[in-house]
């Protein structure tokens, strides 16, 4: 069943300073209706700042707020649609679970608060527990109280700070799961902030990198995974090799000079602002991507090759080897290979070349790899 | 005068209970599982709820086990040609003191003079506050740590009634013959054994002059209409008691009874309860003289003197035309004191006429000692003729002692006076 | 009596509660239970000696009779209950008046103290050097004596004082009104002396409390009030209880205010009374009943009053 009440979310030109600490800097996000939504970014980008703003909890220096069209900006929290689950769960200690939840019902005077409220523990199963107080339940147990307390109020935007953060893995995808399913039956617009790059792609259906107050790559999980536009991108979603290089040939596909080795990369896959003949840019692959060729065999055509080097170490990890390969001037690169039959043999020693389809290159305007995953 | 009232329990039946009740506490007291001295399990005791100690000691439970049955505790050894000390609990505010307050010119004159060290308190802040303090030890026969109290003069004759009073050696005090011929022949210490007074005031009708222009007579005109709710009186029974009872025309020092304190209670009790009395207050009346709250009241002379220099005689005393209250604080020795005799030289010594003036122009009450006034005649006339300091016969005529309650009259009267100022 | 009795009592019990071991284990919770006598001796004694004594003493001085023909505060031991029914039919008007003093300057207390504690614990939060120079000004008033507080206030509610003279002009007062000698007075001096007992407890439950359980109340549609009343008040309920406990209790029994800032028809309080029974009249026996009746009144009042607030487990 859809909410009636999701709405979408839309901050234009969003900036918060704390002093003289800038946390957030002229942020535009839309946040279609419906949608899984992940902030993702290391601590101390200004996720939680920016959800903190739209709950109301903070208020903007600069900026419009607007959910389903309406500019909450100067709002309250409390009369603003939305509900936030907080990373410490914030549940009341005075109250049961069943008042808890009940806690947003009452204040709205919905009627029925009760027993809409010991429905809503049904949904996170846990409608037996509605007389004990929180401090008697586990960490996942009051996880869940909080979502229920959240989503009973059918918000037209969920808020999650952290959500996960204080469980164990174990406990963690299972909960992942459940949010999904969550979302994706009540369809309420989900605002997710995370610092792990894996929950967010697991999870959102669209995934905002943030990166020092500013969002650095908006959109689907796999189309940020699979072209990431920048390098802070390209290392904290996932992980890559970068080289930098400078465009010697330009067409569909341009020809780029890296260290005396010709690669190639079609332009649709480069983001950098110039690609004409001398830009610098930096050209990266992911390490799935990437073949090891050995010594005595070719690569297929239409790939870019790099090396030779030597394998510094080999790891078996189950599904995949991953192998790293010290490329010299050219730094350390990973490469993750199937364990699939057929595969060659390398040892840690062996000199190599590694080899990957040009299709599967992308570019990055061409400054130095920040150091990233 | 003749006091038939003095009553030590000699009928054997109350001697036997009383007797029986000793041992009762002397039982607890072990079972409690302290062994030593007594004073020390009076200690214990006594730390607890405040004044339980007093409680059990001064129900007439407090001799140390073993006793005699004799009602009286009896006197310590004297111990002062050995130790140069005398130590002496006073009211506060009422010894010579120098500008800055930190010395105490006769006292250290004294000491020069004799070699006594004096330990000089002021720790006697109410006569039943202190009494009830140290009445438990004073009935063991404990030294209470002074060898000089200075009770007013019931209070005293209540201490001597119960035998906490060693008996004064005049041989070793000369001067007791300076004593003013009025406080020779007293009811609470017949024959002067016990206690030599220390000062005496009045008690009167004081006013601010500003507040009360017309000036006051007779208590009738604390009661004008005009003072309602301006008025206090004292919490002191014997002078608020005595200067109604002398406006009704009865004598405080006379053979008066219930009937004549009922009826003095009466117009107090009306004069509470219509509000024209606002506070019934101790010592710290003065206080609301100075604040306003207080127009008009009954007072003591020497609080008014004192006043009047820090307040620019702005306050008048009088003892009313139908007569005033005389009381006294009386020096005496309590039964445990250990510096009998240095505290007889000290009294010696404060009944010397030029010590006795010096001590009066600077407290301001009235002085015990003939001869002072002479003194104070050659060094400050105008002092010399305050009648509230050195009062002249016509003033000494219309001054009364309140004569000295039996025990079950002072439960009875205290009581009753207590219930009607609501304390 | 055997004073020590407690100590020994909860010491064999712990070797007792273990599992018949090996006999090491059984010298080792021997130990355990003689430490454990060791720990708990001084405070039995204590108690022994400072609590239970005293309130045998009290108890029993409470039902003495005079010693026939005896002085002034001579009593003898005795079971005399009608000790109790004289002085409750004698002092009952003080000893409701107390209780009812001590509810208004509790409340008054509260309503002073409360704002108090919320200003420094909430709004002072993160700025701890305001915090503590804010809650040093809530103690100053400790650096002074009780009782020259309560004369403090005898000068500041005279008649010829700043405040009356301003009621006075305002005609809040009748002409003829007066703020000393009322119970306005006592009661004022009471909450002045006890708001310190109030707020600091309830700004230890303030400090305590989770700032984001205050923004859960804002996220969950209740605006500052109901948040307040849901959410803050309901947390700092143990601090409130506590504030109200310490400043009731000590009330209740005050003398010093009564006495000073009271006048003699409607002003008296049992504290007072109990004070001049025992040290003007020396009738101990009343004095101690009186002291019975307070105890087991403050006993019961705040037994029921812990119960109805359903704080015990918070205490």
């Amino acid at each position: 069943m859809r909410s009636p009440h999701t709405a979408s979310l839309e901050l234009w030109g969003v900036r918060k300073e704390f002093g003289s600490f800038t946390a957030v800097e002229s942020l535009d996000l839309t946040v279609p209706e419906g949608s899984f939504f992940a902030l993702l970014g290391p601590s101390g980008c200004g996720k939680t700042t920016t959800l903190r703003m739209v709950a109301g909890l903070e208020q903007p220096t600069s900026g419009v707020i607007s959910i389903g069209g309406r500019d909450v900006t100067g709002t309250a929290a409390h009369r603003r649609p939305v509900n936030t689950v907080f990373q410490s769960y914030a549940l009341f200690p005075h109250l049961t679970v069943l008042d808890n939840v009940a806690f947003g019902l009452k204040r709205k005077r919905v009627p029925d608060a009760r027993a809409k409220a010991r429905a809503g523990l049904e949904t996170v199963q846990l409608a037996h527990l509605g007389d004990r107080r929180p401090n008697q339940l586990s960490g996942g147990q009051q996880q869940r109280v909080a979502l229920a307390r959240a989503l009973v109020n059918s918000p037209s935007v969920l808020l999650l700070d952290e959500p996960l953060g204080a469980l164990d893995l174990a406990l963690r995808r299972e909960m992942q799961l459940e949010l999904k399913r969550i979302q994706a039956d009540a369809g309420i617009t989900f605002v997710h902030v995370t610092h792990d790059q894996e929950e967010a792609m697991t999870m959102a259906d669209t995934v905002a990198v943030m990166n020092e107050g500013r969002v650095e790559q908006l959109g689907p999980p796999a189309e940020l995974y699979e072209l990431p536009s920048t390098a802070f991108v390209a290392n904290f979603l996932g992980r890559s090799n970068l080289v930098t290089g400078s465009v010697v040939d330009v067409g569909e596909v341009l020809g780029v000079d890296v260290a005396g080795t010709r690669l190639r990369v079609p332009v649709g896959r480069v983001s950098a602002g110039s690609t004409g003949v001398g830009a610098v840019v930096q050209l990266g692959v992911r390490p799935e991507k990437v073949r090891i060729v050995a010594n005595g065999s070719e690569p297929t055509s239409g790939s870019n090759v790099l090396g030779p080097g030597k394998v510094t170490d080999v790891s078996f990890t189950g599904v995949s080897t991953q192998y790293q390969v010290d490329l010299g001037d050219l730094g350390v690169h990973e490469v993750f290979a199937q364990n699939s039959s057929g595969a060659p043999e390398v040892r840690v020693g062996d000199a190599v070349r590694l080899a990957w389809d040009v299709d599967h290159t992308f570019g990055l305007a061409g400054e130095p790899a920040r150091s990233g995953q | 005068m003749s006091n038939p009232r003095r009553r030590p329990p000699a009928d054997p039946m109350v001697r036997a209970l009383i007797q029986q009740a000793r041992g009762a506490a002397a039982a607890r007291r072990a079972s409690a599982g302290s062994a030593g001295l007594s004073r020390r399990q009076f200690l214990t005791v006594g730390a607890g709820v405040a004044g339980t100690a007093a409680l059990l000691a001064a129900c007439g439970t407090g001799g140390a086990p073993g006793a005699s049955s004799s009602a009286a505790p009896s006197p310590a050894a004297d111990v002062s040609d050995a130790e140069k000390l005398v130590r002496w609990a006073n009211w506060t505010l009422y010894l010579d003191q120098n500008d800055a307050g930190t010395e105490y010119p006769t006292l250290n004159a004294f000491t020069k003079q004799t070699g006594i060290d004096v330990e000089y308190l002021e720790d006697i802040e109410d006569n039943d506050t202190f009494y009830g303090k140290v009445s438990g030890q004073l009935a063991n026969g404990d030294d209470i740590g002074y060898d000089i109290v200075t009770p007013t003069d019931w209070m005293a004759g209540r201490m001597i009634r119960l035998g906490y009073a060693q008996e004064l050696d005049l041989a070793n005090i000369p001067n007791a013959a300076n004593l003013v011929s009025t406080l020779r022949d007293v009811d609470y210490d017949e024959g002067r054994k016990h206690a030599l007074t220390w000062q005496s005031g009045f008690g009167g009708l004081a006013w601010d002059k500003a507040k009360v222009p017309g000036g006051m007579q007779s208590l009738d005109d604390l009661w004008k209409p005009e003072l309602a709710g301006k008025v206090e009186v004292l919490s002191e029974m014997h002078d608020t008691i005595g200067l109604i009872m002398l406006s009704q025309g009865v004598d405080p020092a006379g053979d008066w009874g219930d009937a004549e304190y009922d009826a003095a209670i009466e117009l107090l009790r009306e004069k509470i309860t219509s509000g024209h009395i606002r506070q019934v207050k101790g010592n710290s009346y003065t206080q609301d003289l100075v604040s306003g709250d207080c127009w008009a009241c009954i007072g003591w002379s020497g609080d008014i003197t004192g006043l009047n220099y820090e307040a620019d005689n702005r306050f008048d005393f009088v003892v009313p035309e139908a007569g005033g209250t005389l009381w006294s604080d009386e020096m005496l020795i309590p039964v445990g004191a250990t510096h009998k005799k240095n505290a007889e030289t000290l009294m010696n010594y404060y009944y010397e006429p030029e010590v006795a003036a010096q001590v009066a122009a600077w407290v301001n009450y009235v002085t015990p000692v003939d001869g002072a006034r002479e003194v104070m005649e050659k060094s400050d006339p105008e002092l010399a003729a305050d009648t509230n300091i050195f009062p002249d016969d016509e003033t000494l005529a219309k001054v009364h002692v309140f004569r000295t309650l039996t025990p079950a009259e002072e439960t009875k009267y205290n009581g009753q006076y207590l219930e009607v100022i609501g304390a | 009596m055997t004073t020590v009795a407690p100590g020994p009592a909860i010491g064999v019990a712990a070797p007792g509660t273990g599992a018949p071991g090996t006999g090491a284990e059984d010298v080792a919770a021997r130990r355990a239970g003689a430490a454990g006598v060791g720990l708990m001796l001084p405070g039995t004694l204590y108690l022994v000696a400072f609590f239970v004594i005293p309130v045998f003493a009290l108890l029993a001085t409470s039902l003495y009779v005079p010693v026939p023909g005896g002085d002034v505060g001579q009593f003898m031991p005795a079971f005399h209950w009608q000790n109790y029914v004289t002085a409750l039919a004698d002092f009952w008007q003080p000893l409701a008046r107390s209780f009812w003093f001590a509810l208004l300057a509790t409340a008054g207390a509260l309503a002073v103290g409360y704002p108090i504690a919320y200003l420094i614990a909430v709004r002072g939060r993160g700025r701890p050097l305001l915090q503590g120079m804010l809650l040093v000004l809530v103690v100053a008033p400790f650096f002074t004596s009780f009782v020259l507080r309560t004369i403090a206030w005898k000068q500041i509610l005279a008649d010829d004082g700043y405040v009356v003279q301003a009621l006075h002009w305002l005609h809040v007062l009748p002409p003829d009104g007066r703020l000393t000698a009322t119970s306005f007075a006592v009661v004022v001096s009471l909450t002045h002396n006890f708001v310190p007992f109030m707020a600091l407890p309830i700004y230890a439950s303030l400090e305590r409390l989770d700032p984001r359980l205050v923004e859960a109340g804002g996220d969950l549609y209740a605006g500052p009030w109901t948040t307040f009343r849901t959410v803050t008040l309901p947390l700092s309920m143990p601090g409130v209880v506590s504030g109200t406990l310490l400043t009731f209790i000590p009330a209740a029994g005050d003398y010093v205010s009564a006495s000073l800032l009271g006048n003699s028809t409607n002003t008296a309080m049992i504290g007072q009374v109990i004070d001049t029974r025992f040290f003007r009249l020396l009738d101990y026996p009343t004095a101690a009943s009186l002291s019975v009746v307070l105890m087991a009144a403050i006993a019961v009042l705040v037994g029921l009053y812990v119960r109805r607030t359903g704080t015990e487990d918070l205490l």
